[in-house]
């Protein structure tokens, strides 16, 4: 078995689109519709054929209201991992991105958390490298 | 070979788009040779659109009020709408939601038959794909009316159909857009 998609709820697919497009410099990989169900992906450009995000049109009253109190919790629906996180945090909020957390040391990696503004928080994460 | 195997669309026809704005309105015009209360009930019997509409209906649409789950038929991933009726003149006209899509249809009696309009909204990069395959279940509800039945042709079915290709490119060319990638090239590799 592989992991090539992991879904994230979305409010809205076109906006969720221009924000994992436009903000983060996501690649659009698969789009299609068949009535009103729309499968669209998207993968990182640094990462274009890994595993890919599929913003799932969230219509359902379960996972509205799971999205929403995790939402309010601070929790978030998804974890991006890289390599400089005070660099993504610094090129994503200078795209109009609001963090709610600036990158922060915590045990073993940096994090910072941002609103997708599609119902989500999506953590990125760097580890922290210890020298031996 | 069976009356399935043998369909094959005739050339895009009978559809219009119309634009206002960002929303696209998919509009549908067939005439049959079936009265409308014969239309209305496939349209709204859960027993005839399993025949040849894109969704299951979990109960009959035919009485205003109503919440119905609809079911798109070979999404890939399980997916389900609960839609209301908000309109339903038997046997003239029907309107309901599925899901962000809205749904009216108009029953017209004509020259002893039926002239049926739909209009569904759509998103744009997909308006050809829709045309195509409402073309087509048109198609399968002629011949389910008929007495005839050939049986849904839908999602899947619908997709790796070469006449559905053709339509979808014909209508693309049609609405002057640019016909969507289909299949997507990691399934034309396999």
């Amino acid at each position: 078995m592989k992991i090539k998609v992991t879904s994230i709820y979305v409010d809205d697919q076109d906006k969720a689109l221009r924000f994992y497009a436009d903000v983060l410099g996501f690649t659009k990989k698969t789009d299609f519709s068949q009535g009103p169900y729309r499968w669209l992906t998207v993968a990182p450009a640094e990462d274009p054929n890994g595993t890919e995000l599929q913003l799932a049109l969230n219509n359902n009253p379960a996972a509205k209201a799971y999205q929403e109190a995790i939402f309010q919790q601070g929790q978030p629906a998804a974890m991006f991992f890289t390599d400089d996180v005070k660099g993504d945090y610094e090129r994503i909020a200078a795209r109009g991105a609001e963090f709610t957390m600036p990158p922060t040391g915590v045990t073993g990696s940096t994090i910072a958390m941002l609103n997708d503004t599609c119902g989500n928080l999506i953590q990125l994460t760097q580890l922290a490298h210890y020298s031996r | 070979m069976t009356d399935r195997e043998q369909y094959m669309p005739g050339p895009a026809n009978g559809v219009q788009i119309r634009k206002d704005g960002e929303k696209w309105t998919l509009i549908l015009v067939r005439e049959l040779r079936h009265s409308p209360e014969k239309v209305w009930q496939a349209l709204t019997d859960p027993a005839h659109l399993r025949e040849w509409a894109p969704f299951e209906a979990d109960g009959s649409l035919g009485t205003v009020g109503t919440t119905v789950k609809l079911t798109t038929v070979g999404a890939p991933t399980p997916h389900v709408s609960e839609t209301k009726v908000t309109r339903a003149d038997a046997p003239k006209a029907l309107v309901y939601n599925w899901g962000n899509h809205d749904i009216r249809w108009e029953l017209e009696a004509f020259g002893g038959g039926t002239r049926l309009t739909l209009w569904t909204n759509i998103g744009r990069r997909f308006i050809s794909m829709g045309a195509a395959g409402w073309h087509i279940c048109f198609d399968v509800l002629d011949r389910l009316l008929s007495g005839t039945p050939i049986g849904r042709m839908v999602g899947p079915d619908a997709m790796k159909f070469g006449g559905w290709q053709r339509l979808n490119a014909e209508y693309a060319k049609q609405f002057g857009i640019e016909a969507p990638n289909w299949p997507p090239q990691a399934a034309q590799e396999s």
